[in-house]
């Protein structure tokens, strides 16, 4: 507490006071985050970036509604402000005023830093960037440009509630990102890896960069190559690891339960049912190791933890923050996340992943005649309500007759999130959690992951020539 | 009218330099912000805010280090600059940063442009809620198949303050007022498709706020049981409201650090006829009243009206200083500022909205809004969900759905059929509805 100056009286006084119009629920969430970057650009390490942010949200929920405030200034005044703006969302002339004591709420430490920034100079980071940098240019006789950042953000958290919880965080994330530019003749292509933990600079090892250049060696190796697959409906093979976006966009969105609150979501009314091959168990995890979504504890004070959204092909579970627990009757599930003390907790995916199936990769190839093999996506989008959802798809392979044949690169996948679930006909035993920085944008930047085993979709509709 | 300066920002520099920088830039952005929610005529979430960050640019030995940080008391602030000044020193030198030459600032006065509405700061909590529960009474409990509605009035204020080592000085203020609506229909089974409306404006009297919500809710209404089509060529129109997606990668491929970087599908291209003779595009910056004008970019360069492309030749990149000196060009700007299309169709004189190009295009798709998607910024080649109506005969004909649009952006601009003459005042570049030929789209 002395990093952001305040005590237990004044924490107590702070939620005495966002209560004192009536309001059903108060929290105040302190924050002080740092970023420290490095980029390496035109052979040299020669930008670094630092920046620091420091503040406090305070909320009020009244009914399910929401009043929210924030503070850069943790001076008393300012903070009272806060507290008095977000109290507003209740209309009454006075409150209870008491909280229920002061209970430190109990978690496992999912993200302890074995070394921390500090112990990994900058000229140490540098140095680690310029190998990546030398290493790239020796992957592929094209490559002209290697642009390589490293950063590191570390986010400390004061957290009390009107319940009495009262928490510590500390939330580090290390995040590496290597493109390559590569030019033949008039052609130039890129490709990009990248790789992101909850962890201390103990993540900066050469295995790590053995396995990024791995990685972009495999990314480039066909760019020049690759085309584009005849677009339409064709079955689609999805590789294991980054293929969860399909899983992020298809149905982890219209499982957040402010959409199904508000009656928004294609899946509102189908908890309990059968949703698609009882096969398919799909997890939403904040207790994966180091993993960079993760959450000791959400920021609404509850406790992270391992969340079925569909258990056997039976949907099981939305994910919940505290307004749509409070709605459906049921515990939150530690998915109350927000971007930081600017904005309010809302239901958020942590790591979002599918257990594994029964059969092999190679079987699922060799099921399918004619389609495409994906496994490198950039991004995703989806229409909660019409549950239509696409993915780009970097890179990829034509399936023809059972076998990956020519590359393909730069398509987008549309599909819909319910068909496409219950379309998944073949679920391999390898899946993985793919650990690139992804981050959610629903109204909020969220650090979140995913993951798959390969998976066969029947029938995508795939963007490509006619 | 609040007096929004901040002296925090001479004694950054003056830190900087004291504690050792060679050159320094500092920028002080102020940001005021309130929003109000209404769900189904109920006030769900009521936002405030306000925040000051201090950016600060260093230039030391031929080395830069860009830092920002929102602690701005005086001892936190010489801590903060003193590890920052360390930290530059660490990196390898870069000799084409440092602080812009001379004559290529911005000198003079900077005249209004017409972009802060002073009535904002005595905006009340019961205006904003009133104005955002008018939006859903609009509509709510008056259709079937409305399922919700959630509607939000926001407007802020923001204010930045730029200075450098050199004595540049530079300031800018710009207030906005957004109304918006998001309807959920009843659609086949348990579909729910969304629909959405909005307006934006500089000045609150500007701001049109009658018909959000039943706008959201016909645009809704309009897309219920969508149809899958062939996969196929077909002529698309691109409505005023998404059409930016087009000319945002044509943007990206024009700026410095694309074109430096070997990363952008117009390398090479300046001066060169790369496009048709029908397309056009300017920046027009000192345009009194558009959410994007000014006086200066973000290093203190003067702006200028600039042809961006000409009858399809492109005539001018986004080059910032840095990018000037690394390239060895002469610098222009860093990015667009106030967008216009001089060769917007006509058809007997009158200029083109989004009704006319439908019929003089005829047949083909309207596109209304984009469902993901991306581009590759080395080749130009792009794949998008697309979300819109199949029209003939210039009008609509059924909504589509689960269709992607996949090309190369410069065959498409090759492809332009029509610019319109509407874009929309509340969009900060104001891209008016597009129509190109023969795009490729994979549905069935």
């Amino acid at each position: 507490m002395p990093l952001f100056g305040v005590n237990r009286d004044i924490l107590e006084r702070l939620i005495s006071l966002a209560l004192s119009r009536g309001g059903d629920y108060a929290d105040v969430f302190f924050e002080y985050s740092t970023s420290n970057e490095l980029t390496l650009r035109d052979g040299e390490v020669n930008t670094v970036e630092n920046s620091a942010d420091y503040g406090v949200g305070i909320r009020v929920l009244k009914d399910g509604r929401t009043g929210y405030a924030y503070s850069e200034s943790t001076d008393m005044k300012d903070m009272e402000r806060a507290a008095l703006t977000a109290s507003c969302i209740a209309d009454g002339l006075c409150g209870s005023a008491n909280t229920i004591g002061f209970r430190p709420v109990d978690f496992i430490d999912r993200y302890p830093m074995k070394r921390s920034w500090e112990d990994f100079s900058l000229l140490a980071r540098k140095e680690y960037l310029q190998q990546i940098n030398d290493r790239a240019f020796g992957l592929n006789e094209y490559v002209t440009k290697v642009i390589a950042n490293l950063a590191f953000d570390h986010s400390r958290i004061l957290f009390f509630n009107s319940l009495g919880d009262y928490y510590c965080d500390e939330r580090p994330v290390v995040s590496l990102v290597t493109s390559c530019i590569l030019t033949k003749g008039s052609q130039s292509e890129n490709a990009t890896v990248s790789r992101s933990f909850r962890m201390g600079s103990e993540m900066l090892t050469p295995a790590l960069q053995d396995e990024i250049c791995a990685e972009l060696s495999k990314n480039m190796e066909h760019l020049f190559d690759a085309g584009k697959p005849k677009g339409g409906k064709m079955p689609v093979v999805m590789g294991a690891g980054s293929s969860g976006i399909l899983l992020h966009e298809a149905i982890g969105h219209a499982f957040e339960a402010d959409f199904n609150r508000k009656g928004t979501s294609i899946f509102s009314d189908r908890m309990g049912q059968k949703i698609c091959s009882e096969k398919i168990s799909v997890v939403d995890d904040g207790t994966l190791p180091a993993n960079r979504g993760s959450v000791n504890v959400d920021d609404e004070g509850v406790v992270g933890q391992k969340t079925y959204m569909v258990k056997d092909g039976i949907l099981t579970s939305y994910l919940h923050d505290r307004i749509s627990a409070a709605h459906y009757g049921v515990a939150p599930t530690g998915n109350g996340r927000r971007e930081s003390f600017r904005f309010n907790p809302i239901p958020r995916m942590r790591a979002t992943y599918m257990e594994d199936g029964d059969c092999s990769e190679e079987d699922i190839i060799h099921s399918v005649r004619k389609g495409i093999y994906v496994d490198n996506f950039t991004n995703g989008q989806v229409e909660i309500g019409a549950g239509d959802f696409t993915f780009y798809v970097k890179s990829g392979y034509l399936i023809e007759n059972g076998r990956l044949t020519a590359p393909i690169k730069d398509v987008n996948i549309i599909g819909n999130g319910p068909e496409a679930l219950a379309d998944i006909t073949a679920i391999a035993a390898n899946s993985r959690v793919d650990n690139g920085t992804w981050t959610c944008g629903k109204d909020q930047y969220c650090l979140v992951s995913c993951g798959m085993p390969s998976v066969l979709v029947k029938s995508l509709t795939v963007g490509g020539s006619l | 009218m609040t007096d929004y300066r901040n002296p925090i920002i001479d004694k950054a520099i003056d830190m900087a330099i004291e504690l050792g920088a060679d050159q320094a830039r500092a920028i002080v952005e102020k940001d005021i912000e309130n929003s109000v929610t209404v769900l189904n005529n109920e006030v769900d979430k009521i936002m405030s805010s306000s925040s000051s960050t201090l950016f600060l640019q260093l230039y030391i030995d031929g080395r830069y280090g860009s830092f920002s940080t929102n602690m701005l008391r005086e001892d936190e602030l010489r801590k903060f600059i003193a590890e920052a000044v360390e930290c530059t020193r660490l990196i390898a030198p870069d000799p084409c940063r440092r602080l812009p030459e001379q004559e290529w600032y911005f000198k003079g006065t900077a005249a209004d442009l017409g972009q802060f509405d002073p009535k904002i700061e005595s905006l009340s909590g019961e205006e904003r809620i009133a104005k955002a529960l008018a939006a859903s009474q609009e509509v709510w409990g008056k259709h079937r198949k409305l399922l919700s509605i959630e509607t939000e009035w926001g407007d802020e204020i923001e204010y930045s303050d730029i200075a450098d080592s050199q004595g540049f000085r530079g300031q800018t203020l710009q207030s906005s007022y957004t109304i918006s609506a998001n309807c959920s229909i009843k659609g086949r089974g348990d579909e729910k498709p969304e629909s959405w409306w909005y307006d934006g404006a500089m000045f609150a009297d500007r701001l049109k706020c009658e018909g959000i919500g039943a706008t959201a809710l016909q645009r809704g209404l309009d897309s219920l049981n969508p149809k899958k089509l062939k996969s196929g060529k077909y002529d698309i129109v691109i409505e005023n409201t998404v059409s930016s997606k087009m000319v945002s990668p044509l943007l990206a491929a024009l700026s410095g650090g694309n074109l430096q970087q070997c990363n952008s599908f117009l390398r090479d291209a300046l001066g060169k006829k790369v496009f048709g003779d029908n397309f056009t595009m300017v920046d027009r910056p000192h345009t009194p009243g558009m959410a994007g004008s000014r006086w200066f970019d973000d290093n203190g360069l003067a702006t200028a009206d600039r042809d961006i492309i000409r009858d399809g030749v492109v005539s001018s990149y986004f080059i910032s200083d840095y990018y000037a000196r690394k390239m060895q060009m002469d610098p222009t700007i860093s990015g667009a500022s106030v967008l216009r299309f001089p060769k917007a169709s006509g058809i007997d004189g009158k200029k083109l909205n989004l009704q006319d190009i439908m019929k003089a295009v005829d047949r083909g798709i309207l596109i209304t809004d984009f469902n993901g998607g991306n581009y590759n910024h080395a080749t130009g080649d792009f794949s998008y969900g697309v979300i819109g109506f199949m029209f003939e005969n210039g009008v609509p004909v059924h909504p589509i759905r689960e269709m992607n649009i996949t090309g190369n952006f410069i065959q498409l601009w090759n492809n332009l059929l029509h610019i319109g003459d509407d874009g929309r005042t509340c969009s900060k570049w104001m891209i008016p509805t597009l129509a190109f030929a023969d795009v490729n789209f994979s549905g069935i």
